[in-house]
């Protein structure tokens, strides 16, 4: 290590005040403490973005590892004069472990290689959710790739036109309202598509996301292609008891989430039964008891949510299958749509494995170049895709309300007599 | 169901050898010694015991105060979590600091969530104690925090968010800075639960959105205004032309021939008139720059959410087109984050999300709550723009509406 | 820009290594020099199989193709694809041939 050169960078230190935890003061100290170059490099390149207002990252970079074609974006500095130390600044994926739990014991193993190896920058997490390493240089790739598998067994994420690296709520490890093993599912199916997740082959990205419920915490609705979100099918469970504790201001509603500001006692019928989506609760004041009509739920959390102590997601669980959310580019931003309204959830999960490599299949032989699966479920139409490529039924809860055109494609073996008909024939009938 | 490791593989207590994988990788031959799709380590050996012998058998939680939650599990067991904000870009010694931590309270066990916040588990009330008064304590030289409790219930909790010009590279906005700038003004919601509801916010620094940033309560987009350049020498050299013009939503990018030093050249053209300024050309060829200093800014979206409680999950909305920016602190997009988040917290009911109380009142008076000026760009005029034009004679008199006497033809 | 020097010939090269001149400046030495990189033993038929049809698709239709149609037209799987080019289509065999970096998002 020799000597470190610093750049002055006075707009970011700007940044060190305030009492969100501050970056700036971090990265500084880092770059102090290991004399590191790339620290102050990087700020400083960063400085002359906040001077400028334009990054000085150049465009792609196509960088990885032998026998992979993802999980490590190329990235090259544009100032690399001026910067030399960062004139290579790699992203690489390291793929998290389910629902990010750690022991220090490998964290501070990850950490002794990143200090070794690269620029000792790291995102906790990247959106997708994997461990993002932050900026080393193409000669250190393979070192790092040989680190990670031989003593951290770990393997890089997703990225490119491949499986992203999925994931999933915290779900049964500390969540009662967790329906699915959402930690169990993303690791079954991480490890069983292990070739689509390093191989880039799809037309575009595909995102797998897994929530225990439909609070759905880790936005699987809007931003995975195949959401996977916890559902009950029978009756919300009830201990009239908690809810009279409720009623009678004994227990704190929403768990305590509103505990800095008075809003009054608690009102059932306020808070509660009056909120109801469907208006399928009743309060009996005088029995001091609550009903479910439970055939009319629709399952949004609310009543959960409040009551906690009271209410519990029922028995009979499974998840409702969505497909096809996606950010703006190209053609709008887009939710996931409800495909399978309940699958059965067990190990080693066949049914789901299935149903993702079907859609796979349709979507790698008829995909066009950077077609998401909610743009070809567009393209072709939601009926189409069901029916014809899915081979499913179609039901009313694939749609918010039928079409209101009358423009109906239909097929020639639904109409009978069929298409051909005779011109002459019809004039006889009609003369022109 | 997978097999269930127990304790954290061994191999992690051995220690790191920064000479291992030079003994290992042989770049004659590349392929050996190469340990491929082993996948990520087992999430199980990584749950604290007390969480594995509760595994999905939890019975409730309770926050029983901002930041802090205690769960209670079916066997009787309890866990407190303390919840904790952090800046998602960080260094190794603020992850060895969060080891420090983990290691001296909970046995070495920590999780992050989705939304950047780390939590520590402990078991007793003693140690959550300690815990607490040890993470108020630790500071950054600048002042900052390191660890903010908070993020749960009624907060707004950690903003989502993407890498900025710390290393992408197509932002039109930073967005660590952004992030810092905003937490700091709406600090006193991070660790407080006195909103109507949890506000989520986020950020993304252009239009991929590389996060939930479209289905936000409040979040911040990176937009260009300015088309991009055309570099016409190395256009056809760098660049797939026909994915370019595939590339672009409105068919605005045409191929053309250009004569540079007496030879034919392939390149594009820009019908400028149509450009949105998605940059999505520039994403597909590195020879269309679109970022401009001066052009670039942000785009403040209002109203969307994941969950499905009460309402159905729902799209942010553009309610102010276009701010400059304005590094280090980009005060304006603060001030209006600010004014919105407190308007939403003065007149929504409780449990209304942004959005819900939105839709109660009326855009137009969310309008005129939040002194937001309304201007052209916030009247659709995209794919599916009919959908949001007022088709019915119900809404409200506000401060916009100026009646109709005279009409001059 | 950056260059490489490789029995005698002069490559003009972006920093990750692929050839900026195009097909133009395509030559049976960048095959050889990038073969070093990507430490490939031998060139066999099956190598230059893929790197005919990724320039006879780019000349064709100016883009390089979707991994499963290169697949398709070779016949070969893309695991198979893998052992020939350890980088893999894109990273390796693209740039074997000549063609552009690929794009889009990450």
């Amino acid at each position: 290590m020799g000597e470190v050169k610093k750049h002055e960078t006075p707009l970011l230190d700007q940044l060190k005040s305030g009492p969100w935890p501050s970056f700036v003061d971090d990265i500084y100290n880092y770059a102090e403490k290991h004399k590191k170059q790339s620290g102050f490099d990087v700020l400083g390149q960063m400085e002359l973005s906040y001077k400028e207002k334009e990054t000085h990252w150049k465009h792609g970079g196509i960088v990885g590892v032998f026998g992979y074609g993802g999980g490590v974006i190329g990235r090259y500095s544009d100032q690399q004069d001026k910067f030399p130390s960062i004139w290579a600044f790699h992203t690489i994926r390291v793929n998290q472990p389910a629902a990010k739990w750690y022991h220090t014991s490998a964290l501070r193993k990850l950490c002794d290689l990143w200090d070794h190896r690269g620029s000792g920058l790291v995102n906790f997490h990247g959106s997708t959710g994997d461990i993002i390493l932050l900026g080393t240089v193409t000669e250190q790739l393979e070192y790092v790739f040989y680190d990670l598998t031989h003593q951290l067994k770990m393997d890089l994420g997703g990225s490119g036109s491949n499986l992203r690296t999925p994931e999933c709520c915290m779900g049964m490890s500390r969540c009662e309202w967790a329906c699915i093993d959402t930690q169990d599912i993303v690791y079954e199916l991480t490890m069983q598509f292990q070739d689509e997740l390093h191989r880039p082959a799809f037309p575009y990205k595909f995102k797998i996301k897994v929530s225990g419920c439909p609070n759905d915490c880790v936005a699987a609705i809007a931003r995975a292609d195949f959401s996977i979100i916890g559902i009950w099918r029978d009756d919300i469970k009830i201990d009239q008891e908690a809810v009279r504790a409720y009623v009678a201001g004994e227990l704190k509603p929403n768990a305590g989430a509103h505990s800095d500001r008075d809003w009054g006692p608690f009102d059932i019928k306020k808070e509660v039964i009056d909120l109801c989506p469907t208006k399928c609760m009743y309060w009996d004041e005088r029995e001091k008891k609550l009903y479910i009509n439970n055939k009319e739920c629709n399952r949004c959390m609310h009543c959960i949510n409040v009551m906690p102590e009271a209410l519990r997601p029922g028995d009979d669980r499974g998840a409702v299958i969505l497909m096809g959310a996606k950010a703006p580019i190209l053609e709008g931003a887009q939710l996931s749509t409800v495909i399978v309204p309940f699958i059965k959830i067990e190990p080693p999960y066949d049914n789901l494995k299935n149903l993702i490599y079907k859609v796979w299949d349709y979507w790698m032989e008829n995909g066009k170049n950077r077609e998401r699966v909610g743009e070809i479920i567009q393209r072709i139409g939601l009926n189409r895709f069901i029916v014809d490529v899915l081979g499913l039924k179609p039901i009313p809860q694939h749609v918010r309300e039928p079409r209101s055109n009358p423009y109906i494609f239909w097929k020639e073996e639904e109409v009978e007599g069929g298409w051909t008909r005779d011109v002459a024939e019809f004039r006889k009938r009609h003369p022109a | 169901m997978s097999e269930r490791p127990e304790k954290p593989d061994p191999i992690y207590t051995q220690p790191y050898d920064p000479t291992l994988a030079e003994k290992l990788y042989n770049p004659q031959k590349p392929m050996e010694n190469r340990i491929t799709d082993i996948g990520p380590p087992h999430y199980w050996q990584f749950l604290p015991p007390v969480i594995q012998r509760n595994y999905g058998k939890w019975k409730s939680h309770e926050i029983i105060q901002p930041g802090v939650l205690k769960y209670k599990a079916e066997s009787g067991e309890v866990v407190y979590v303390v919840r904790c904000g952090t800046p998602r870009l960080e260094t190794t010694d603020y992850i060895r600091e969060i080891c420090e931590i983990a290691d001296k309270y909970c046995d070495g066990y920590v999780r992050w969530t989705t939304r950047n916040n780390i939590e520590f588990h402990v078991t007793d009330e003693e140690k959550l104690r300690a815990l607490l008064e040890d993470l108020k304590s630790r500071k950054h030289p600048g002042g900052s925090y390191k660890f903010p409790i908070g993020g749960t219930g009624a907060s707004v909790t950690n903003i989502v968010h993407t890498q900025g010009w710390i290393h992408c590279h197509t932002p039109a906005i930073d967005a660590s800075g952004v992030v810092k700038s905003i937490m700091d003004e709406l600090f006193e919601y991070f660790g407080s639960h006195k909103l109507p509801a949890q506000v989520r916010i986020s950020l993304a620094c252009c239009l991929n959105m590389c996060g939930a940033v479209h289905c936000s309560d409040i979040a911040v987009v990176g937009i260009h205004r300015k088309p991009p350049l055309v570099e016409d020498e190395r256009l056809e050299k760098v660049c797939e032309i026909p994915l370019v013009i595939a590339a672009c939503p409105l068919g605005a990018i045409k191929p053309a021939t250009v004569e540079i030093g007496g030879e034919k050249r392939k390149t594009v053209r820009v019908n400028e008139d149509r450009c949105m300024f998605c940059g999505n050309c520039y994403t597909m060829c590195p020879a269309m720059p679109i970022a401009d200093g001066q052009g670039d800014g942000l785009a403040i979206v209002v109203g969307g959410k994941v969950s499905n409680r009460i309402t159905p999950p729902k799209f942010s909305k553009v309610v102010i087109p276009y701010i400059p920016n304005e590094p280090p602190r980009w005060p304006t997009a603060v001030k209006w984050i600010k004014k919105i988040l407190e308007t939403y917290s003065q007149y929504a009911n409780k449990y209304e999300r942004v959005g819900d109380w939105i839709e109660r009142i009326g855009w137009e008076r969310f309008f005129e709550l939040t002194e937001i000026p309304f201007t052209w760009h916030l009247i659709d005029d995209y794919r599916l723009a009919y959908n949001t034009y007022r088709t019915s004679v119900h809404f409200k008199f506000t401060s916009h509406v100026e009646v109709m006497t005279d009409y001059e033809y | 820009m950056p260059t490489v020097e490789y029995k005698g010939k002069v490559f003009e090269v972006d920093e990750d290594g692929f050839l900026l001149g195009g097909l133009d400046a395509w030559c049976k030495e960048w095959v050889e020099y990038v073969k070093e990189q990507e430490g490939i033993q031998e060139l066999t038929e099956e190598h230059w199989k893929v790197i005919n049809v990724l320039q006879d698709y780019f000349r064709k239709n100016g883009v390089a193709p979707m991994v499963r149609i290169l697949s398709k037209v070779t016949g070969y799987p893309l695991k198979k694809i893998y052992e020939l080019f350890p980088s893999g289509p894109g990273k390796g065999a693209c740039k074997m041939a000549g063609l552009p970096k690929p794009t889009g998002c990450v």
